[in-house]
């Protein structure tokens, strides 16, 4: 499947509570109409920070080299996904979705995707591809989950490949073993454009100053992972158990940079990854 | 939780059944999943494969009892729609402010249902309104509902009890049902989910102070309309597969008890699959105390 990240930062008019509702409110309204769109998350930065959830020792000695400056650059990210390439480049385009006075009508605003970026966001997303490893697929029960993002950043002399390699190999054969698990996906960005023909060409995003802003964010991490537990306590009470101390010293190696946060994870649309059905379906 | 069904035909003058999908998963759920307090919300609309197809005659003919003909003439679609309480319910339509502006978060102004009588069975000398058929239904986990990335097979069972009750939801019938049936589709281990649900005996619960009292809803035709509805079941088993295959192997296992049971409850028992629309994932967990679908 085709998979984006698009982080956002919140319109400064906006507290981080009015942007929840204004992304998973309005905005996913019109998000989950995109044409022949097959899954769509949006992740929110949890009120609570990691420290307060998972303990602020677990978290210390998990962490290594945090950016001081990251929790400033975004505030949620969209989790976009498309069978293609081709489908994601025209999904911004208006949906025969809408019942009017004459049976099924196109809806313009769902290629605006209601038309609110400048009012949700500060600027442009940062808006990137992501090459997926499935470690253990994703089982969502009916209640909201506690979902983990570790970052990750590789040495400087660690080939991409290799630290790809590293990390969804034998780090995932243990990690996916965490007891309580719900699901562990592994995202390593790419460098495929799919900013140029999604967004409009007067974007921030593609200013000497949006692409300034974007690397600089780009720069503190290569990869970042995915964990679903039932709970907080399941990823912590694993970590602080001796099965699991392979991890730490995997992730000295690993990783140059590590560090987690909690999102809030809406379902706007279920990713679905068989064949898609010839009829309109989310 | 306080959950309803809401049994919906199409417009069938302006819209096909795929066209009605559309519609209804598209648009008019871009406005409905913002309803206040909505804490689960899924749209039911029946498959294009008809059921003795997808089954086998065969299996069809050994799964259903006096199996209406007519059932799926009612409705194109019906969502499952889940709130804490019913005062949550009957407020849901409270505008809420979920649109950043210049002005900040405020309610949206083009927020609207008004697509009603074009996406569904308008009312001839009632402009502005539809027929609705909202049934509020006591549901029991029989096994909870895990959903993986991808299409599920989902199927409802619907069933007539042989006893007409006063009180369904909390009958002699009813509970014989959760005591001897339920336990067996409980370890179903190939089954991603099992819900049992009892329509309530009040027709009208979850009509009463969600549709004004003069609407469609409440007059004779729309009374009447209910009441001949209602009058096909008692209840729907959802079930949950990740394929037909797996439902048909599964329940070949424990058919001949399971038969045996359905001739002793039901007068009446068949199967309709559905395809399932994700519009709000149940949470069934407390409401966090921030926006969240």
């Amino acid at each position: 499947m085709l998979k984006v990240f698009g982080f956002v930062k919140r319109n400064p008019r906006l507290t981080h509570d009015d942007y929840r509702a204004g992304h998973v409110g309005y905005h996913n309204s019109f998000g989950r109409r995109l044409n022949n769109i097959r899954g769509y998350l949006l992740n929110v930065a949890s009120n609570t920070p990691v420290t307060a959830s998972l303990g602020t020792d677990l978290v210390m000695r998990l962490t290594r080299n945090e950016p001081e400056d990251f929790d400033t650059q975004w505030d949620g990210w969209g989790q976009l996904m498309f069978d293609t390439l081709e489908d994601y480049l025209a999904a911004r385009t208006p949906a025969r979705d809408y019942p009017g006075l004459n049976g099924l009508q196109m809806d313009p605003m769902v290629g605006k995707v209601g038309d609110d970026f400048n009012e949700l966001y500060a600027g442009s997303p940062f808006q990137f591809h992501v090459d997926e490893t499935i470690s253990q697929p994703v089982v969502r029960p009916e209640r909201k989950l506690f979902k983990l993002v570790q970052f990750g950043q590789r040495p400087a002399d660690m080939p991409l490949a290799l630290f790809r390699a590293y990390w969804t190999g034998r780090y995932a054969q243990l990690a996916r073993t965490l007891p309580g698990l719900r699901g562990l996906v592994i995202n390593f960005r790419t460098p495929l454009d799919v900013m140029t023909h999604f967004f409009a060409p007067d974007s921030e995003g593609f200013t000497p100053d949006g692409v300034k802003r974007r690397e600089h964010f780009y720069a503190q991490w290569d990869g970042m992972a995915e964990y679903w537990f039932d709970c907080a306590g399941d990823f912590a009470h694993a970590r602080n158990s001796s099965a699991f101390a392979l991890l730490d010293e995997l992730e000295k190696t690993l990783f140059d940079r590590v560090f987690y946060r909690e999102v809030d994870e809406t379902v706007a649309v279920l990713p679905k990854r068989d064949p898609a059905p010839e009829f309109y379906h989310r | 939780m306080f959950k309803v069904f809401a049994f919906l035909k199409r417009n069938t003058h302006l819209l096909s059944h795929d066209e009605y999908r559309a519609g209804h998963v598209g648009y008019h759920c871009g406005q409905s999943r913002r309803l206040k307090n909505i804490r689960g919300y899924l749209v039911n609309v029946w498959s294009n494969t008809p059921i003795e197809e997808r089954l086998g005659k065969q299996w069809h003919d050994a799964l259903s009892i006096h199996p209406p003909n007519d059932f799926i003439n009612w409705w194109d679609g019906f969502p499952e729609v889940f709130f804490d309480h019913r005062e949550d319910w009957v407020t849901a339509t409270t505008l809420e402010p979920t649109r950043a502006t210049a002005d900040g978060l405020v309610i949206d102004p083009d927020w609207s249902l008004s697509d009603g009588p074009q996406l569904f069975n308008p009312v001839a000398d009632r402009p502005g309104e539809f027929q609705p058929c909202h049934l509020r239904m006591h549901e029991h986990v029989i096994r909870p509902v895990l959903r993986a990335e991808q299409k599920t097979f989902k199927l409802m069972q619907f069933f007539k009890l042989k006893q007409p009750e006063a009180e369904p939801n909390v009958s002699a019938a009813a509970q014989q049902l959760l005591s001897d049936y339920a336990p067996i589709i409980s370890r179903w281990h190939n089954c991603n989910g099992a819900i049992l649900n009892f329509r309530d005996s009040n027709r009208e619960a979850a009509m009463d102070d969600f549709y004004k009292p003069d609407s469609w809803g409440h007059s004779p035709e729309g009374l009447a309309h209910r009441a001949a509805f209602c009058d096909y079941f008692d209840g729907a088993i959802e079930y949950h597969f990740h394929t037909p295959t797996a439902f048909l192997a599964t329940r070949a296992a424990d058919q001949a008890r399971l038969r045996a049971l359905e001739e002793a409850h039901f007068s009446s028992c068949w199967y309709v699959e559905v395809d399932e629309n994700l519009v709000v994932m149940p949470n069934r967990n407390p409401a966090p105390n921030f926006y969240f679908r």
